[in-house]
């Protein structure tokens, strides 16, 4: 990801330090950095991980030194210490894996039943206009609806079971996934349509070689993005009514009165959510090598 | 009901008329009352102005877009629908970004049910002609303009059409490689005597090729003028250098400099 942060915006410094005669090798840009430090400074991955680093110690540390030094009462901000050691207890007893693992089943069996059912749902709507015309009103009246308001009925119709959080997270997500599918269907480019039939593909081959092909980047865009919704899903669904899984841990720890389980649940939550999403990304890569020189 | 006179002609236009559609504004008339018969073998040049409805007459010969009014023929038969017989060479050229060179070569084929093992060969045999041997597992985002544009020429000639439809496919190419392109083109040509519609702004380019050159009024576009072209076949590039053909180039250049003269660059309808 070459973004134009990362190119030295203040490089005119190197034009008029002189040539180094006995260091020729070295390329000017370091030169520079002798004299004048943080001009020069450019954004390396190992300097962009240390900045990052140190702005993480100084919170942890302000956030130590507040509690530690009795500032804030342990009611209202545990301190990172009993947070910490909540994580080393959770990992120990194993109620973490289990937690992690029940969450993590129920967004993938929700979100992956959305995937099969919304993705070439979107595919149809996005070629073939009765179809659009069917669903448009569905999608109107769903899209705006939070899907915490499933709750009430699908514990009705479903009990507190594991199909009952599937259905949330189903439900949560299904809409995103067709709109973004619409949308990355209608993008294609129409002269690639064109010439693909120009070269006798008829309308099955139009829609395996070109249409899908074409907007499977968008189509993958948004579910990254829906995939995080998906755990927001979860997560109210276990906190309503669920007796395992992450959302349940936080909302159990709170009637306990452990802050500090609490945020460690909270924390627990964001890693998994971040290490699906480095899978996302990775499937991503697999599923589009044309777009491998846009990332080198 | 066929009429007697086009026997001869595999493609035709009779009488179309082309405008397009934009609302809130003037409708844009690009084609009027064009009339033109294309014989079985022959290569055409199309040369005029910028804007004046070249690409717009490839595309409905492609079956691309429908004219307003006339008809387009392919063999005696109205075009309707997208034409696989007339294979495009697009001025864009829409290569399908997630295949590679070779996947692209290979899309015509395939499309018309080709077994992989001959197709592979076929492809492999085009992409060496045009030069890109070295790139065939590359895709098209990661070539230049012109290499793009060469990748186009290897499809279309693998996917082999009857007609060859061309719109400025030489346009973003170098000189030297556009020479070696063109004689290319020349020499299959010679060899397959395949129905070729080229669409180039180049009167040189026009001239090398060619056995008629239709010259477009500017917008809306009519035939101005078909000069048919002597020089002799098998050509070379060397036919440049000859009287012959600077006679033939001023001829064309005069019914061409007219109609630049005539209208400008300014187009009323854009604001
Ligand atoms: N899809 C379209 N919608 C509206 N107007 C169009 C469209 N395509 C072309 N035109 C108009 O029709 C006229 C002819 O366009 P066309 O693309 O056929 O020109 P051209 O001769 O190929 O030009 P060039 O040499 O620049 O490629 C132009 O004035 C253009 O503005
Ligand atoms: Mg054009």
């Amino acid at each position: 990801m070459a973004t134009l942060e990362e190119r030295p915006i203040l490089t005119e410094a190197t034009a008029v330090v002189p040539e180094n005669p006995d260091g020729k090798d070295e390329p000017r840009a370091r030169k520079v950095s002798r004299h004048k430090t943080f001009r020069s400074w450019k954004a390396t991955p190992a300097v962009t991980l240390l900045i990052g680093l140190s702005s993480v110690a100084t919170f942890l540390g302000v956030w130590a030194m507040v509690t530690e030094l009795g500032w804030v009462k342990p009611v209202f901000l545990p301190s990172p210490m009993s947070v910490l050691d909540q994580g080393i207890r959770l990992v120990e007893t194993g109620d973490l894996w289990v937690s992690v693992i029940a969450s993590s089943t129920r967004v993938f069996t929700g979100f992956g039943l959305a995937v099969l059912f919304a993705v070439p749902l979107g595919i149809l709507i996005g070629v073939w206009w009765p179809a659009k015309a069917i669903m448009d009103p569905f999608i109107s009246l769903l899209r705006p609806l939070p899907s915490i308001t499933w709750i009430p009925l699908s514990i009705l119709w479903l009990g507190i079971g594991e199909a009952q959080k599937i259905a949330i997270v189903f439900m949560g997500s299904w809409v995103y996934i067709l709109l973004y599918t619409y949308e990355s269907t209608k993008r294609v480019d129409p002269i690639l349509i064109r010439a693909a039939r120009n070269l006798s593909a008829n309308d099955f081959a139009v829609m395996r070689e070109v249409v899908l092909p074409g907007a499977l980047s968008g189509i993958i865009s948004g579910l990254k993005v829906t995939l995080a919704i998906s755990w927001s899903c979860v997560i109210t669904a276990e906190m309503v009514a669920a007796n395992n899984g992450l959302g349940a841990l936080i909302w159990q720890a709170k009637d306990w009165g452990n802050m500090p389980l609490v945020l460690m649940g909270m924390v627990c939550i964001s890693l998994t959510v971040l290490v699906a999403d480095w899978i996302m990304v990775r499937i991503e890569r697999l599923l589009l090598p044309w777009e491998r020189n846009l990332r080198e | 009901m066929k009429d007697v006179k086009n026997k001869a002609s595999i493609l035709s236009a009779q009488n179309v008329f082309k405008s397009y559609k934009i609302s809130g504004q003037k409708d844009i008339l690009a084609v009027e009352d064009l009339s033109l018969d294309i014989n079985e073998g022959e290569f055409i040049c199309i040369v005029g102005a910028s804007g004046c409805g070249k690409s717009t007459l490839l595309n409905m010969f492609a079956g691309f877009i429908s004219p307003t009014s006339g008809r387009l023929l392919l063999h005696g038969e109205p075009i309707v629908g997208i034409e696989p017989r007339c294979g495009m060479v697009f001025q864009s050229y829409a290569l399908l970004p997630w295949k590679t060179v070779r996947g692209n070569v290979e899309f015509g084929l395939k499309m018309k049910g080709v077994s992989p093992k001959v197709r592979r060969e076929r492809a492999e045999y085009f992409i060496d002609l045009v030069n890109l041997g070295a790139f065939a597992d590359r895709y098209p985002s990661e070539l230049s303009g012109g290499m793009r544009q060469r990748v186009t020429l290897a499809r279309i000639f693998a996917s082999d059409p009857e007609v060859l439809l061309m719109d400025e496919p030489f346009a973003a190419l170098d000189a030297m490689t556009r020479q070696v392109l063109q004689e290319e083109l020349l020499r299959i040509h010679e060899d397959q005597r395949k129905t070729t519609v080229f669409i180039t702004h180049n009167i040189d380019e026009a001239l090398v090729l060619a056995d008629r050159i239709i010259v477009l009024s500017s917008r809306p576009g009519r035939v101005k003028a078909i000069v048919k072209n002597t020089l002799a076949r098998p050509r070379h590039m060397t036919v440049q250098l000859s009287k012959e053909f600077t006679e033939l180039k001023s001829e064309i250049w005069s019914f061409v400099e007219d109609e630049v003269r005539r209208h400008g660059s300014v187009t009323p309808e854009y604001p």
